[in-house]
């Protein structure tokens, strides 16, 4: 490894002391690493495990769901008889399950992939520079995830289970729950000092250390994403802590925020005075800017990976960019939307209705431009194209299913059923996952210098995308069929009886698209040694992380100067031979008098209505 | 994919289900729309040699169009909306009542309270609630000493508008009545109005559709919606059990109030959860 001479950061003047030893220790290097692509595999390593820990719980449920008072099959007798009797699931581990699934994917998966893993591994690429402004902070951020997961599954190993109360973990039932329950809060605020401290990073990194020349909007969507996401989560999680600490007070020394006066439930000493709904305001303030937290990273991506794929400039970019803060300053106010059935005053939910609705017109935006992105491009199907597309076919079905939600009066019957469950699949697997799909695919090679099997990406793609659909889908069904959410056992009601086909039909697809995401893991395991080896610019894009050798060099990332001279998606211009324009490619003489010439007419190259181009 | 919805039988399911298929016939629109555009380009607009994609970086009047058009479209929608929200939900709509209940809900049932003979419900005080009296009725209260409280089954007569008192005594719950299109959380420490008619008699399910524990699946109630006069003979036998109970000669009568009683047999039910669960599951 050897130590950058002339990194375009030394250049700027924002540098930071090269004064580490050439040869790092392990542990240092792999471990406790503040290289930023270190840490990025860090996060893909340790989310993809979790990936599978959820997905296996997911698993457990559907079992439970399609063949209730059936023993679980290979598993069943492996575990404890806490969970299990005779291999059947019980009623409390089938509980424990739902949190767990829950809790795990969005705190120890989505979030980690779709804000820790892209923004580690495009922030400082994409704008240029040799790493984070805060490498050691990052080092953090990426460490705080062990005690995290730990917290939150130390209940397993505990008489009394794991937690039980949902992934919203509502008291009262989180506050008398008992150790899984206490444990879990404490999970989660380590979740949330992790996204505290990766925000802060990241808008200051962006902030401070683009490449020469480049200016905020010439920056790729993808880092537009991730620089609005910080500012969620700096903004949304500090409430979500505040709220978890109330909580934990609740459930430590008994202080009563959240239970009322009038309480029978035994061993709990309660002071009354507190308010249930209190919790869940707090929450949802978070909760709601959280999953824009694990969506508009995507969206960024996505918007990238089509541009390229379709050879075409990204339709509208100030638009997109418009449209993503006007989703990040909406996301603030419509949190009341989960809250219509709860309880809480009807008149607000007046009020967060239409602010709901009104959320939904930054997606349509997005959804259109995406479209116009893809008219008349010269269109190539490669795996992260696919996913790309699979991305956005989904989350029209999910923007569209929130609409149903959205609209109060609607919310009333399908509130707290399987339409909901739809509804966050469409979004958080049908949208975030494959979108952090798509982005696994398009920078495997810049980040491990290797090509993946394009044969088994497609398989996987389309097993994916197709038992993606039949799981979820169905769902809807069963939610206007007013199937509750989070019960093991359906057949205890005789309406709910007719569907017991369809939650057999929806398992054996689960289990079929669970296993297909072997192959995934299994590809990117083999193209670490078989790959072939991967060029610098192997899709021909034109940001800046395309312009480092693949994989980037050790600390420093690029081993020439960077300079940015235009906006990052210049594709397909005519009268050229080559059809990109690369954001570090110096213009000729004559191009260059051109440009400023251009910019000089008003706007610059990259307005929405340039039509000039 | 809307006739998945279970039978409805009340007139506020009606207005739901009208705005539902609206909002359903809208959104199946774009979907189609929006897909069949993108499968179109797609297709045209695949890869093919010697022709180069179209540089252009986008247009504001587009953009202006596309933004307008859902604007207006949803927002149409959530104000035609409100309408019906107010007058499902909005606590100072709640309709002149013809029949009145409290509901409680418990880890893992449903405790219903009637007014008694004398149809008038005893007062309610937090600091009285306790598992023999989950609803907190005052003792000093002459009102409360013949309130009828049942669990799980109750009954309720049709063509009627019934408000029902709702709230919980331990953790949240959620009063969900699939047929009639009405759901809201059972909280404790508030007292929440939910009202509803119903023209079809028949047995339909409760269902408590808020987390609130292990057994939570199995919280099932079970309302029997009969004519009028059904409904009366039901009553009236329940109230005179109610009123033989409460006779000085009845040495007893104290400590076997109505309430307590049933809630001693409630209690049994929560401690073997197990036999809760598969009686439930024989219904
Ligand atoms: C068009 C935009 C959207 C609208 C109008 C919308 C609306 C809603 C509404 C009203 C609910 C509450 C429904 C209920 O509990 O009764 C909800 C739930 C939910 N939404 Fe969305 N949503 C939208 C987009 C998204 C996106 C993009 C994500 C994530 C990436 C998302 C994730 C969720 C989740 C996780 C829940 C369920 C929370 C829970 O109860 O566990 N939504 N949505
Ligand atoms: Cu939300
Ligand atoms: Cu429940």
């Amino acid at each position: 490894m050897e130590a950058v001479v002339t990194s375009p950061v030394e250049e700027h003047g924002h540098g930071h002391e090269h004064d580490h030893e050439h040869h790092e220790s392990f542990i240092r290097k792999y471990i406790f690493s503040t290289d930023h692509k270190t840490i990025a595999k860090q996060f893909l390593g340790s989310a993809l495990f979790f990936l599978f820990v959820g997905g296996a719980m997911a698993l457990i449920l559907r079992w439970q769901l399609a063949y209730p008072g059936e023993a679980l099959p290979l598993i069943g007798s492996m575990l404890s008889d806490r969970f299990v009797s005779d291999g059947v699931v019980q009623p409390g581990f089938f509980m424990q399950m739902t949190t767990m699934h829950a809790s795990v994917m969005i705190f120890l998966v989505i979030i980690p992939l779709a804000v820790g893993f892209f923004g580690n591994l495009c922030i400082p690429l994409m704008i240029g520079t040799d790493d984070m402004a805060f490498p050691t902070l990052n080092m953090f951020s990426f460490w705080l995830v062990p005690p995290a997961a730990f917290f939150l599954m130390i209940g397993f190993f505990h008489e009394s289970g794991a937690a039980a109360a949902g992934w919203t973990h509502y008291p009262p039932l989180s506050v008398i729950g008992g150790f899984g329950h206490y444990m879990w809060t404490i999970g989660v605020f380590f979740v949330g000092f992790s996204s505290i401290l990766g925000a802060v990073n990241y808008i200051a990194t962006v902030l401070n250390k683009r490449a020469p020349g480049m200016k905020m909007f010439d920056m790729p969507l993808t880092v537009w994403a991730l620089f609005i996401t910080a500012i969620l989560a700096a903004l949304g999680t500090p409430v979500l802590a505040a709220d978890l600490a109330i909580l934990f007070f609740d459930q430590f020394f008994h202080s009563s925020f959240f239970i009322p006066e009038g309480w029978v439930v035994a061993d709990y000493p309660n002071n009354g005075g507190g308010q249930p709904i209190l919790f869940q305001h707090l929450f949802w303030f978070y909760s709601h800017p959280a999953v824009y937290i694990m969506l508009l990273p995507v969206m960024g991506v996505a918007s990238d990976v089509l541009a390229t794929f379709s050879r075409k400039p990204v339709y509208g970019y100030k638009a997109m960019v418009f449209a993503i803060m006007a989703i990040a300053f909406l996301g603030f106010i419509v949190w009341g939307h989960h809250m219509f059935q709860s309880g809480m005053n009807p008149l607000l939910g007046t009020t967060f209705m239409l602010s709901t609705i009104v959320i939904a017109v930054p997606s349509a935006i997005k959804t259109f431009n995406w479209l116009g992105t893809l008219w008349r491009g010269s269109i190539t199907f490669s795996v992260p194209m696919l996913h790309a597309l699979a991305f956005v076919a989904t989350f029209v079905v999910g923007g569209l299913s929130g609409i149903f939600m959205a609209a109060a009066p609607a919310d009333v019957f399908i509130h707290d059923t399987y339409f909901i469950v739809a509804h966050i699949h469409y979004v958080l697997f049908g949208g975030s996952l494959f979108g952090i799909f798509a982005g696994i695919q398009y920078w495997y090679p810049k980040l491990f210098g290797r090509r993946q099997n394009e044969t088994w990406g497609q398989i996987h793609f389309w097993l994916t995308f197709i038992f993606f659909n039949l799981t979820f889908f169905p769902m809807h069904l069963l939610g206007i069929g007013g199937h509750m959410r989070r019960i093991s056992d359906p057949n205890v009601y005789d309406f709910l009886k007719p569907f017991a086909g369809m939650n057999e039909f929806i398992t054996i697809c689960a289990i079929i698209l669970g296993f297909a995401q072997l192959i995934l893991v299994v590809n990117m395991l083999m193209s670490f040694k078989l790959g072939k080896k991967a060029s610098r610019n192997p899709w021909r894009a034109n940001s800046l992380e395309w312009a480092a050798p693949s994989p980037p060099v050790g600390h420093g990332n690029f081993d020439k100067p960077l300079r940015s001279y235009r906006g990052p998606y210049e594709f397909s211009l005519p009268g050229k031979k080559r059809d990109y324009l690369p954001q570090w490619k110096k213009p000729a003489k004559s191009e260059s008098a051109e440009e400023s010439a251009k910019q000089a007419a008003g706007g610059n190259g990259q307005a929405a209505g340039g039509g000039g181009h | 994919m809307l006739d998945y919805f279970p039978e409805n039988v009340s007139s506020v399911g009606i207005e739901h289900d009208e705005l539902f298929a609206l909002i359903y016939y809208i959104c199946v629109g774009i979907f189609v729309l929006v897909n069949v555009v993108l499968l179109v380009f797609l297709i045209k607009y695949r890869r093919k040699k010697g022709v180069r994609a179209y540089h252009f970086h986008g247009d504001n009047l587009v953009e202006f169009v596309w933004t307008l058009l859902p604007t207006v479209l949803f927002a149409g929608l959530g104000f035609y909306s409100d309408d019906l929200w107010t007058r499902m939900k909005y606590q100072d709509k709640v309709p002149q009542a013809d029949v009145e209940i409290d509901v409680m809900g418990q880890q893992f049932l449903w405790h219903i309270r009637y007014p008694g003979p004398d149809g008038v419900f005893g007062d309610k005080i937090p600091a009285e609630m306790s598992s023999s009296n989950p609803f907190g009725i005052d003792p000093k209260d002459p009102n409360g000493k013949d309130d009828l409280v049942v669990q799980n089954t109750f009954n309720l007569p049709i063509n009627k508008m019934i408000v029902v008192h709702l709230s919980s005594v331990d953790v949240l719950h959620s009063f969900f009545l699939p047929n009639f299109r009405i759901k809201n959380d059972a909280v404790p420490g508030l007292w929440i109005d939910v009202w509803f008619d119903c023209f079809k008699a028949g047995k339909y399910e409760l269902a408590c559709a808020e987390l609130c524990g292990s057994g939570h699946y199995a919280m099932r109630g079970v309302v029997n919606m009969q004519s009028e006069e059904d409904y009366n003979t039901w009553l009236q036998g329940k109230y005179d059990a109610v009123t033989a109970s409460l006779q000085p000669e009845n040495s007893t009568a104290e400590v076997a109030s109505p309430a307590a009683e049933s809630t001693e047999a409630a209690e049994e039910e929560i401690v073997v959860e197990e036999s809760v669960t598969e009686e439930e599951a024989a219904h």
